[in-house]
């Protein structure tokens, strides 16, 4: 079946490029994305921004459709919160939920597509803490925004349903759940919807902030610290995807100065490094590496609290209207 | 008409495929990382014989957090020709690690590593020798 799936992509692929003439140019434009490097400058020591706010909108649109791919896969993902939540002790608090989000009541798709990135984080959440009455719940909301931007078909509700109430097999259900947002993700920029795949993905990330954030004010830690400022990394990304469209789209403009007012109050956060070579040890058939080299965290509780402020603002502005 | 015909069932066929749950090779390879592993991510690799075997052909990036153990398991379909080997390296390309072993030329099935700096690293997968096959990286958290 497997090897039919290929040969049939294959020669879907092969007929509808060849009908449009436009091998060449896909061959061309995929060795640029394959062998383009990423923005990679800092050999300092020091993670800086870089100088986005200078790339013209046309370089930003033209960044985007490779950018989107990437930067999709380097957002921390609510999972990996959840967990350090977890190893904190940290109890679970419906207070974190975006509980006011009514599916019924996002009109645009705009509001739509960031809703399901919020719910998508929540999900995340949830499902880790085993939180499967709420997660039921947040199931029914994102089958509905995933249908109205028409999106439905690559979420299996039924299963991730059954898996929630059947708590056996967590690994299955965050599989499903995410494998299901991957491919929206995918298919949305795969049909020229990127802007709804960047703020699905601009969703997760301001609910993951918004969770750690307000997790931080209750339970000061400094691992949990550290992740926070460490979020000063994939920022200048995030608003590199949101960038093509700022102008584009009226709804854009309120988000992107969001991100803008959060990006000021990283910008005087530090994150040094120090250099090591990995040590490995194979165990179990496996190997085991540690890295020596290091990466820290100088944020002053001004800035912190700079950042819980702004994060709760952001986030709580885009559900206010629910 | 009937090559209009064909078209028609290759795409009606390959809706229905891209319809269904995932891959086999990827819900089981999730499934190999061990119980107290929880999926964050996967890659899903498809290449042919390589022309020159100089570089790792498939490349994407990822950030990875301090303070977190993560497992990359590699798992290959059955009609890959070499096993799936990954290399990652860091922002300044310096290889953090690989699944290949050059001196006794062995490669491991998955690799667990205590990250200790935050960043965007780049994973690079493919083939012994530059072989074709296909197969899938999978990205855990260690709990």
């Amino acid at each position: 079946m497997r090897q039919l799936s290929v040969f049939l992509y294959f020669c879907i692929n092969q007929y509808i490029d060849l009908v449009k003439g436009r091998l060449f140019f896909i061959l061309i434009a995929l060795a640029v994305v394959c062998f383009s490097c990423r923005n990679s400058t800092k050999k300092t020591g020091e993670f800086v921004f870089p100088e986005a706010d200078s790339v013209p909108a046309g370089e930003a649109e033209k960044l985007s459709a490779e950018a989107i791919a990437d930067i999709s896969k380097n957002i921390t993902s609510p999972v990996e919160i959840a967990n350090l939540l977890q190893l904190m002790e940290v109890p679970f608090s419906p207070e974190y939920i975006a509980s006011s989000i009514d599916a019924n009541k996002q009109t645009t798709n705009f509001d739509k597509a960031l809703a399901l990135g919020i719910l998508g984080a929540d999900l995340g959440y949830l499902n880790m803490y085993e939180k499967t009455g709420s997660s039921i719940n947040i199931l029914s909301s994102i089958r509905k925004l995933a249908e109205g931007i028409r999106v439905g078909q690559f979420f299996d509700f039924e299963t991730i349903k059954r898996l929630s109430l059947n708590k056996s097999n967590l690994d299955s259900l965050l599989f499903l759940s995410i494998d299901s947002y991957n491919q929206i993700d995918k298919y949305l920029r795969d049909n020229d919807r990127g802007h709804l795949s960047s703020l699905m993905i601009i969703g997760v990330w301001i609910e993951g902030q918004f969770l750690a954030t307000q997790v931080m004010k209750q339970y000061p830690d400094p691992m949990l610290r550290d992740r926070i400022g460490e979020q000063k990394i994939i920022l200048n990304d995030l608003i590199l995807l949101a960038s093509p469209y700022c102008n584009r789209y009226p709804e854009f403009t309120s988000l992107c100065q969001s991100l803008q007012e959060m990006k000021t109050r990283y910008r005087d956060v530090r994150i040094t490094y120090t250099l090591g070579e990995p040590v490995s040890v194979e165990k179990d058939g496996g190997l085991v590496i540690t890295q020596t080299e290091t990466s820290k965290v100088e944020m002053t509780d001004e800035q912190l609290a700079g950042i819980i402020e702004v994060s709760k603002n952001i986030r709580n502005k885009l559900i206010v209207n629910n | 008409m009937k090559k209009y015909f064909i078209t028609l069932l290759f795409l009606a066929a390959g809706v229905c495929l891209s319809g269904q749950s995932s891959d086999p090779l990827v819900t089981g390879c999730v499934l190999s990382a061990g119980a107290n592993a929880r999926y964050l991510k996967d890659f899903r690799i498809q290449l042919g014989k390589a022309v020159n075997t100089t570089d790792l052909r498939y490349k994407a990036n990822m950030s990875l957090w301090k303070n977190t153990k993560y497992r990359f398991t590699m798992c290959n379909a059955d009609d890959s020709k070499g096993k799936l080997i990954l290399c990652i390296k860091d922002d300044a390309n310096k290889v953090v690690l690989s699944s290949f072993d050059q001196k006794t030329g062995k490669t491991y099935p998955y690799i667990d590593f205590i990250c200790n700096k935050s960043g965007i690293y780049q994973l690079n997968f493919d083939f012994e020798n530059g072989q074709q096959g296909s197969g899938v990286g999978v990205v855990s958290m260690i709990k």
